[in-house]
């Protein structure tokens, strides 16, 4: 905005220098007869009323500067278009070039008016000239503004015209038949030429807008105006097509037929294009067996081939077509201009009581709409008529010259004299009266041609049942399908195919908003392609309409008084005396500005994000425009002199993605700037970032391929001779380490009696690993400065120097503290290193050359060195400290580690076995080296002092002159039992060892015949006193009701035999006691002394008595020798096992 | 005078270790003053402390391990005095084993310390015998190897490890070595003499009593120190002493020089002294002994803060006050 009010002033001063030259033109072109208006009070009406305001030029002095400043817009912008960008005329160019723009286009128009009487020779210098002209512009035009493109279908006609005589030269001798016959084809030059005239204008004011993209920032502020406005007009259109395709719908204009037939191509209406595609077509129904394509296949692939009918084409009604589509541009063209908005909808009583009082043939654009969809108009002056009505009776009921809308009755119809003569002179005729013409034509010559040609075409004319194209108006029909060949490579509008009905069944199931969306659409891509809810049947089109909320409901608030309300904002930015450039803008971006506004509205109303709505989608049209927006930005901002051979690259590959691209779809060139459009500038994603499934909907993980993972070993210490031999340290200190836990084993073992199960830890450090952080993505390269994990790493760093140090564990928050006093040291010393290295250069006296190769007479104050060694010496650091650390905490201390560990390792071997000395070796073998017997006579005991075998005891050891020791190591079931409780589950988990047999099925009741008969009556007594449960084995039960086992004292004497349960030994004692008893009976019975034994048996057996005495002499030695026999027998069992 | 002036306690003993030291001349007794002043505070700064570190281990008293801590950083010393402590270990469990010698070895022990570092050139090397040499006490500090373990394996006769720790100790005594050769080589035997006498000069050696006074014994930290920290006191006043006066005398050398070099008045002035130079003058060093002023320079230098001490307030604004250093 600001720039153009900056500009303003100049501007002012340039309309009062341009005012007066100004008005004589107008006013010639005010006195101008109107031929077209039919009706002659009215042309005098609006002829006086512009004298009217002519005169009251004071009162209509904002409507007339207004008229003028648009005038002057287009001439100054149509200027520039012919002079080629010189767009501040300064006064000399004004008003040298002023007339001539003035002078040409309203004798053309006026030319154009008398349709009945051609002017042959001085049209034809005319005609000349602008061909010149507009051949020039569209090379450039069609280009950059699509939108002249789009109406090129039918402003491009002239020149399409002459090619067809050099292509189809079969036609062309038609073609000049007709055109003498049917002056129509003339007029349509004629009109083509103000057509093209108006075109150009247009295109002019649009590149001027266009050009301004890049200089001005526009401002949203009008989008919501224009949306409403835009609303409205779609609603207008809606309410047309209900009304109209409510009794017509099936009468669909356009040309889709209703069931396609299955069988030969030529069945499929392709319309227009069928024409030249028919020797195709011909040659593939004849060969339709060697072609493996299905129909369906054939079919799309030649609709997508063939250009497009439009709706109004019809096979009976002959110039129906072109009459109605430039009638519709027209009326479309009117409909979008900034004032058409009171002339939209009927008036409404409310409104205006009296209004059909004064009116009697009330007139407004929908109803013009309604009848166009009808095809209630025949020729172009129907059209005109109706149109020139709407603004006459606006003048006639509003008889206030200074009535707003006069002024806008005004505008618009000088906007409907400048688009009128787009409309070509046709007269809608019946085929048959065509037909019936045409016949006799041809009866009257060159059948010969004409025979071979519609011989060749018979198949598929007939079977569309359709006659060859209306060669009474071939000029104009056959322009339709000319195109091909001027529009390539522009954007065509209609290529973009419509199949209505598939989009009328469609849309019949979408909901309004998707329907209105799609009108939106329809009505941005181009005025030729209908909106697709056109075919939608009344009743459900009502329907929704009555339930629609949202955007709808703004509407039909705005409704009531929609007219007045806008048509007084829009006066009030009228007297704002809008900057013309800005206006123009308005002007023409009004439309998409509208479209982007209400997609947006869509989406964010009621101030929140709706979910349901259609999202905001990047198209690729969009993308491409604003890629060549910047590059033509760029362009204009370097002189265009030396272009990197990259950027040509760049250049040729984007226009070549460009033509193909564009040919490709349909895309429409909205005009606005790029900012308007964010979503398109954002530049595309990376292939290799986009969120790809796979078939089985897995998310595809692309990392490894593309991402940049931070790179192994940031977060470890590098591997240096010193980290090596720290390391190697810390390795050592562990392996002592255990040694040392094995010591402190060995010394409690022979402290304490009793072990306990787990009262030795085996410690069993593991080896110090530094783990790196996980594969992470960065963006970029460079450190990664995540705090936490830097602080970790350094902690982990500051724990290996503790450990180094020699401590096994530490606080943590001792090492917490550490860590932050290294990272506060290490801070200042990397900044006092950046103070040091970013010390201000000094003048060297030699110049030095500096990498990137030019000379230079300053040198850093430091060099690298310097800067590190200064930085270490401010934070008390010097290299000799540095090597007193690595030699003498390092590397020495690596020594004394080593030799503290061998001195270690004697040490235990030394509390283990006492008699393996250092000659021993490491596995003890070399004790045998000596040949000793040592480990044969186990002499190895004396150290203890034990009698292990009682030897000493019995003075054996003096009777053989040898000790009976067994080595301690020998002696270690404990401390072996110890460990190996404690390795139980190593061992388990080797699975080397053999399975464990089954266990014995317990002793139940059920199962007690099972066991040995002998036995049976013992286990059936332990289990009554079980309380029949089942027995459970000696080895099953809890520990503490085990039975105590016999166990071997050290001394290696059984002391005392397992204890018995009291019980038993009472039941031993009172048995003690009656044998007594029996001996004492016996004791007279002289020589048959009885044993306890002997008496026990033999006493319920009496006869047995002879045999007692050889028990008798045996038994007494048992008893006798009982304390010997043990001490004799136990070292053999105890040797033997 | 040490009764009378209760500032000067230990002059004639200042004066006999700066004679050690290298000061020919006869110092002022504002010199000795100063020097016993600077002795007397480095002294009770280390009892200070040690009782700090005592406190923090959770024992009242101090020990030698408290005393080592403090001058850890100055590997020479340790290992001096480790060496001394071994041998009066040594000494002691000989005087165990027989007590008539008790008194010798406690007294040898003293002079060992004081003379080691004048033991190779001066020869009287009073050893033990090497038999007990190897049971000789392991003096072990806590930062050592053994420490980081738990069990401590029992003493092997690997005298190679124990060689090595004692490198940095033979360098230093090799230097000192070196510089008493020096200082002796033109002595004549008399002077020898004298000067060995002076070695035995000591701020402890039965002189106990006044020296647990003068240190603050009792005030700083208890009364009851133990007789390894007497001694190691008085190694390290000795060897506050002598840096002290091996560092003045340095900057008197210096300023000499600057005279020299710089001014012609100066040189004048020493001329003039020069031929005022009389019969029964001493010799020309000990003319000019170290002033007072070169001994607070020397002090001054040797209380310079290094980088490291400040270090960690880089690039604050802290204002940075160094802990009074020890010598």
């Amino acid at each position: 905005m600001l720039p153009s009010i900056q500009r303003q002033p100049s501007r002012d001063r340039q309309h009062n220098n341009a005012r007066f030259p100004h008005q004589p033109p107008n006013a010639i072109r005010l006195r101008t007869p109107n031929a077209n208006l039919s009706d002659e009070a009215m042309s005098n009406a609006s002829n006086n009323n512009n004298m009217g305001e002519g005169v009251d030029a004071i009162a209509e002095e904002d409507p007339r500067a207004a008229l003028f400043r648009e005038h002057y817009a287009r001439t100054e912008a149509r200027l520039m278009a012919v002079i080629g960008g010189s767009s501040k005329a300064d006064e000399d160019t004004l008003s040298e070039n002023e007339p001539k723009p003035l002078s040409d286009v309203p004798p053309t128009a006026h030319d154009a008016r008398p349709t009945v009487t051609p002017k042959k020779p001085a049209r034809a210098i005319d005609e000349d000239d602008y061909g010149d002209d507009d051949d020039a512009e569209e090379e450039d035009d069609t280009r950059t503004s699509p939108l002249y493109a789009k109406s090129a279908a039918n402003g491009i006609t002239p020149t399409a015209l002459d090619t067809p005589s050099l292509r189809i030269p079969s036609l062309s001798s038609k073609l000049g038949i007709d055109r003498t016959n049917t002056p129509s084809s003339e007029q349509a030059k004629v009109s083509d030429d103000v057509r093209k005239k108006l075109q150009q204008d247009k295109t002019a004011a649009e590149d001027a807008a266009k050009r301004s993209y890049h200089t001005l920032f526009y401002t949203l502020e009008n989008d919501r105006d224009a949306m409403l406005e835009q609303q409205r007009l779609d609603e207008l259109d809606r309410q047309v097509e209900t009304e109209t395709s409510g009794p017509s719908g099936s009468a669909a204009p356009n040309g889709a037929p209703a069931v396609p037939q299955q069988g030969t191509l030529s069945t499929t209406n392709l319309g227009a294009s069928s024409l030249t595609l028919k020797h195709l077509i011909a040659r593939i129904d004849a060969q339709r067996d060697m072609v493996h394509a299905s129909d369906a296949q054939l079919r799309s692939l030649i609709s997508e081939v063939r250009k497009n009918r439009s709706k109004w084409a019809n096979e009976d009604k002959i110039g129906q077509e072109e009459l109605y589509e430039s009638m519709e541009k027209v009326l479309m063209e009117l409909k979008a201009g900034e004032h058409a908005h009171p002339f939209l909808q009927r008036v409404n009583k409310r409104d205006a009581p009296d209004y059909y009082t004064v009116i009697k043939h009330p007139m407004d654009i929908g109803t013009m709409m309604k009848k166009l969809k009808q095809l209630q108009y025949k020729s172009k002056k129907e059209f005109v008529d109706d149109l020139m009505l709407i603004w006459s009776n606006c003048l006639k009921y509003n008889a206030d010259p200074a009535h707003f809308l006069r002024k806008k009755a005004l505008y618009m119809r000088k906007e409907t004299e400048k688009l009128i003569p787009l409309i070509p002179e046709i007269t809608v005729r019946d085929r048959a009266e065509v037909e019936a013409e045409e016949r006799r034509m041809q009866r009257n010559g060159d059948a010969d041609a004409d025979g071979a040609e519609d011989s060749e075409d018979e198949p598929i004319m007939a079977s569309r049942g359709r006659k060859a194209p209306s060669k009474g108006n071939k000029g104009s029909s056959n322009a339709r399908k000319a195109p091909p060949a001027g529009l390539e490579g522009t954007p065509g509008p209609e290529v973009k195919p419509t199949v209505p009905s598939i989009n009328s069944a469609v849309s019949n199931l979408k909901n309004e908003f998707l329907r209105a969306d799609s009108e939106m659409e329809g009505s941005v891509n181009g005025f030729a392609t209908p909106p697709p809810g056109t075919l939608t049947p009344i009743g459900p089109n009502s329907l929704f309409r009555s339930g629609a909320p949202g955007s709808q409901a703004d509407n039909s608030e705005l409704d009531g008084t929609g007219a007045s309300v806008s048509g007084l904002t829009l006066e009030g930015e009228d007297a704002d005396l809008d900057d013309l450039e800005y206006k123009t803008w308005k002007q023409v971006t009004k439309k998409d500005r509208a479209t982007i506004a209400a997609e947006r509205n869509r989406l964010f109303r009621n101030d929140h994000l709706n979910p349901e709505e259609p999202a905001l989608l990047r198209t690729k049209a969009g993308m491409r425009r604003w890629l060549r927006h910047r590059k033509q930005a760029l362009d204009e901002a370097t002189p265009h002199g030396a272009e990197p051979a990259s950027d040509g690259k760049d250049a040729s590959q984007a226009t070549a993605g460009e033509t193909l691209a564009e040919g490709m779809e349909g895309e429409e060139e909205r005009q606005l700037p790029d900012y308007y459009d964010p979503v398109c500038a954002i530049p595309d994603l990376d292939e290799r970032l986009q969120w790809t499934e796979d078939s089985q909907g897995h998310v595809i993980q692309q990392v490894e391929e593309y991402m940049r993972v931070v790179p192994k070993g940031q977060f470890i210490a590098p591997q240096s001779s010193l980290a090596r031999k720290v390391e190697s340290n810390m390795r050592q200190m562990q392996e002592t380490r255990k040694v040392c836990a094995k010591i402190g084993i060995v010394k409690q073992m022979q402290l304490q009696s009793q072990m306990y199960q787990n009262q030795f830890q085996k410690y069993d450090p593991q080896p110090f690993r530094e783990l790196d952080v996980e594969a992470m993505v960065v963006s970029e390269e460079g450190p990664v400065i995540a705090p936490y994990v830097c602080r970790a790493a350094l902690q982990r760093s500051v724990a290996k120097i503790f450990y180094h140090a020699g401590f096994e564990e530490f606080q943590p928050s001792a090492l917490d503290s550490v860590t932050d006093i290294a990272g506060q040291f290490f801070q200042s010393l990397v900044r006092s290193l950046g103070v040091y290295r970013e010390a201000p250069k000094i003048k060297s006296d030699y110049p030095l050359v500096i990498p990137a190769g030019t000379p230079t007479s300053w040198q850093p104050r430091f060099s690298q060195e310097e800067a590190v060694l200064h930085a270490l010496d401010a934070n008390g650091v010097d290299l000799e400290t540095l090597e007193t650390y690595v030699k003498d905490d390092v590397e020495r201390l690596s020594s004394k580690l080593a030799a503290m560990h061998d001195r270690m390792r004697s040490y235990y071997a030394e509390l283990l076995r006492p008699a393996l000395d250092q000659s021993a070796g490491p596995d003890g073998a070399g004790a045998f080296n000596d040949g000793s017997e040592q480990f044969v006579g186990g002499d190895f005991a004396e150290d203890i002092g034990e009698d292990f075998f009682g030897f000493k005891e019995l003075g054996l050891d003096r009777e053989f002159g040898i000790s009976f020791s067994v080595p301690l190591h020998l002696l270690q079931n404990r401390m072996h039992s110890a460990y190996a409780a404690q390795n139980t589950n190593n061992v388990s988990t080797t699975g080397d060892i053999m399975e464990e047999p089954a266990k014995f099925e317990p002793v139940t009741i059920e199962n007690i015949n099972n066991q040995i008969g002998l036995v049976q009556e013992w286990f059936m007594s332990r289990l009554n006193d079980n309380n029949s449960e089942e027995l459970i084995e000696d080895d099953d039960l809890p520990p503490k009701q085990r039975f105590p086992k016999p166990r071997l004292p050290p001394t290696g004497k059984i002391s005392s035999p397992r204890k018995r349960p009291l019980r038993e030994q009472q039941q031993m004692a009172r048995k003690k006691r009656k044998l007594d008893e029996v001996k004492d009976e016996d004791g007279g019975d002289g020589p048959n002394g009885t044993s306890s034994l002997a008496n026990k048996l033999g006493k319920p057996v009496g006869k047995l008595k002879l045999d007692m005495p050889s028990q008798k002499e045996n038994n007494p030695e048992p008893e006798k020798d009982d304390g010997s026999a043990v001490g004799m027998i136990s070292p053999e069992s105890i040797t033997v096992a | 005078m040490a009764d009378k002036d209760k500032l000067a306690k230990y002059r004639t003993e200042i004066q006999q270790m700066m004679f050690v030291s290298g000061e020919t001349g006869e110092p002022t007794p504002d010199t000795t003053t100063l020097i016993e002043s600077i002795v007397q505070d480095q002294v009770q700064h280390l009892l200070r402390e040690c009782t700090a570190l005592a406190t923090r281990r959770g024992s009242k008293s101090i020990s030698t391990d408290d005393l080592f801590m403090l001058i850890r950083h100055d590997k020479a010393k340790i290992s001096r005095l480790r060496h001394f402590l071994q041998w009066k270990d040594v000494r002691r469990s000989v005087k165990d084993s027989d007590d008539k010698g008790g008194d010798a070895g406690a007294d040898v022990g003293g002079e060992d310390l004081m003379a080691g570092a004048g033991a190779g050139a001066s020869g009287p090397t009073q050893g033990p015998e090497p038999g007990k040499k190897a049971k000789r006490a392991r003096v072990d500090l806590v930062w050592e190897v053994p420490s980081y373990y738990s069990e401590l394996p029992p003493e092997t006769d690997n005298d190679n490890e124990r060689d090595e720790e004692e490198e940095e100790m033979t360098y230093a005594t090799l230097l000192r070595l070196q510089l008493a050769d020096l200082r002796t080589r033109n002595m004549s035997r008399e002077e020898y003499v004298h000067w060995s006498d002076c070695r035995q000069a000591s701020f402890t050696y039965r002189k106990g009593k006044r020296f647990k006074e003068w240190a603050g014994f009792g005030l700083i930290t208890d009364s009851k120190p133990s007789d390894d920290i007497i001694d190691i006191l008085g190694f390290l006043t000795f060897e506050i002493v002598q840096t002290l006066t091996e560092e003045a005398l340095r900057v008197k050398e210096e300023g000499e020089r600057w005279k020299k070099e710089s001014g012609a008045a100066g040189d004048e002035m020493g001329k003039k002294r020069k031929r005022e130079r009389g019969l029964f003058d001493p010799p020309e060093e000990a003319r000019e002994p170290v002033q007072s002023a070169h001994v607070q320079e020397a002090y001054r230098r040797l209380q310079r803060g290094n980088n490291k001490s400040r270090a960690m307030l880089n690039f604050t604004r802290n204002v940075h006050r160094a802990a009074l250093k020890l010598i």
